[in-house]
């Protein structure tokens, strides 16, 4: 290419970046978060518990399968990346298969709950939750879906009130912590690497220093995690989706999702990162809470275990290890295309995860 | 005749300057904390500082420490321990910093050196957007290697444990000072969390003895969209 030709094409393509720049900025200053709505399906309260508050969703089609779903995100993050928007939203897909869903919601915690431990919300926030769903719609057992962290707080709930629980759905769920050493991909597990090459006692001192695992501190581990990524989401991404309305929310929808990422509560995360993370006492059978140990082969309710075969923070094979481990036979494995997010969110994956969900929980109703 | 610019040790040695005369003043205004203050080294080596203008130099830093870490008298030179102890935790995150970014900064080396090598031969330059997604999937390839090695786990953990010293540093401080004008501190708030949690779960503990499936507060009917 001559010159001349390249200098032309150096202007055209200089021209064509700053008049995306330049619209990106008038789109941005005209835009209100209150546009970007993030969690909007509608559900109403059921029960307060401290911060804790349990939802049912408004159903949208004629119900399919009786036994109410109970879902569980985890402490880090909020359970709206189940329900970023309305056509990518698991909540919805799954109330459109005709499931009574319910949601618990962690709410913000903060310092105030620095004392909470996962006992806390095994043992106390799901199981009121539990009782109390059973309680309005005359069951005695639930099927409990969790997702990640909250993955795990249903698998601990479903060993230790195997009586309580129908059917237990996990979605990008670790139980075998230290299982990533077994994955290839070298973008895969970084949390786990990370974690492990600190010591119990630096975990103690954050959480002494700082009352809780900070929500900015875990942003900025996520963010290390894929970091060209992180360093190109506003200045190449953002600018490149500014032509497309529907792509631009979609993008501020999940920078919403991320910027809502509350504390987690100190003493549950001692738990997850020295008991859980570091110790793998969930698949050593020595994980203990409320003063019980948490034997996975004492969860009898079959099980589906849905896990994202790119999954860059929980990697497939700390996910996959549950299968020997537990006590039913009625066991399920369904890997989707995509990373931890893309399972919830991508449009390809959206109708294949709740239409596995609720095929198989039909079966099993 | 134009004045010189400041120099960064001139600029620090002024900082310093005007940090003690800003902690002057809160001890002016707190009973007691004023005569400890007068009587204590902390102005003299702050002092020492602008006056060298030369910035923390090791003598410095060592006089510090021993400030910091000498023995503990019961009358004077608490808060200045306190001050002492913070702004060494303060330099030394800066250390670690300072070993962190040196070791965050070589894969960008090591992306440019490959990049370079794997720049297309001849006339037929790629597009600015070509380049950079070429340019860019060699950067994440080369700092995820980096994150994983022994050495980045390593100088990230004492930058961790650096900052988390700074921070209790800053809280042992801070409640000094709230406990001069008598505000409630961290540690009363973490000690009141704690009786309420565990108050709490004795109380439930006894109500689900009772009542297995008594609610608690609820609420019904409210719509959340």
């Amino acid at each position: 290419m001559s010159e001349e030709n390249l200098a032309a094409r150096y202007a055209r393509e200089f021209a064509d970046t700053t008049a995306k720049m330049s619209k990106a900025a008038e789109i941005f200053a005209k835009t209100k978060d209150a546009d970007i709505d993030v969690g909007a399906t509608p559900k109403h309260l059921v029960m307060r518990r401290d911060k804790v508050e349990l939802y049912r969703y408004e159903p949208i089609a004629e119900r399919k399968a009786q036994t109410p779903v109970l879902l569980a995100y985890g402490l880090i993050g909020r359970y709206t990346m189940a329900d970023l928007q309305p056509d990518r939203s698991l909540v919805r897909s799954l109330l459109a298969e005709g499931l009574d869903l319910w949601l618990v919601d962690w709410g913000r915690p903060g310092r105030a709950e620095r004392w909470l431990t996962m006992d806390d919300y095994v043992d106390d926030y799901i199981h009121a939750a539990v009782e109390r769903v059973c309680r309005e719609t005359g069951h005695e057992r639930v099927t409990l879906l969790g997702i990640c962290e909250g993955g795990v707080f249903t698998t601990c709930y479903a060993a230790l009130h195997p009586d309580k629980v129908k059917n237990l759905v996990l979605t990008i769920t670790p139980i075998d912590f230290h299982a990533d050493s077994d994955d290839p991909a070298a973008h895969h597990g970084f949390l786990n690497v990370w974690t492990r090459s600190l010591d119990g006692a630096d975990v103690d001192d954050l959480v002494e220093a700082f009352g809780v695992l900070p929500g900015e501190f875990m942003s900025s581990v996520f963010s290390m995690m894929t970091p060209m990524r992180s360093l190109t989401k506003y200045n190449i991404d953002l600018i490149d989706v500014v032509d497309d309305e529907a792509k631009w929310k979609n993008f501020l929808r999940m920078e919403k999702w991320l910027a809502d990422r509350p504390h987690h509560p100190g003493e549950a995360a001692k738990q997850w990162l020295k008991d859980l993370y570091q110790e793998n006492q969930l698949v050593n059978g020595k994980f203990v809470l409320s003063g019980r140990t948490v034997d996975l082969r004492a969860i009898t309710a079959p099980t589906l275990n849905v896990f994202a075969l790119d999954d860059h923070i929980i990697p497939p094979t700390c996910s996959k290890a549950l299968g020997p481990l537990i006590g039913t036979s009625d066991y399920t494995e369904f890997p989707l295309p995509g990373g931890h997010v893309g399972l919830f969110v991508s449009s390809k994956s959206q109708g294949r995860l709740s239409k596995s969900i609720s095929e198989w929980l039909a079966a099993r109703d | 005749m134009a004045e010189e610019p400041k120099s960064s040790a001139d600029a620090l040695a002024d900082t310093l300057a005007q940090w003690t005369e800003q902690w002057r003043k809160i001890a002016e205004v707190s009973v007691g904390a004023g005569e400890a203050w007068s009587n204590s080294m902390l102005p003299f080596i702050m002092t020492r500082a602008a006056e060298k203008r030369t910035g923390l130099g090791d003598e410095l830093s060592d006089a510090i420490e021993r400030m910091a870490q000498g023995p503990k008298l019961a009358d004077v030179w608490d808060i200045d321990r306190k001050l002492m102890a913070s702004f060494l935790a303060w330099t030394k995150m800066r250390q670690q910093l300072a070993a962190y970014n040196a070791n965050a900064s070589r894969p960008w080396m090591r992306a440019m050196e490959r990049h370079r090598a794997a720049a297309p031969a001849g006339d037929g330059a790629p597009s600015w957007r070509d380049d950079f997604a070429a340019w860019s999937a060699i950067a994440n390839e080369e700092l995820i290697r980096n994150q994983r090695s022994d050495e980045f786990l390593q100088v990230q953990r004492e930058l961790l444990q650096a900052g988390i010293e700074f921070r209790k540093t800053q809280t042992d401080l801070s409640e000094t000072v709230s406990g001069l004008f008598g505000i409630p501190t961290q540690s009363d708030y973490d000690e009141l969390s704690r009786q309420l949690t565990e108050l709490r779960r004795e109380v439930r503990a006894l109500a689900r003895g009772t009542s297995p499936s008594a609610p608690s507060v609820e609420q019904k009917g409210d719509r959340h969209e």
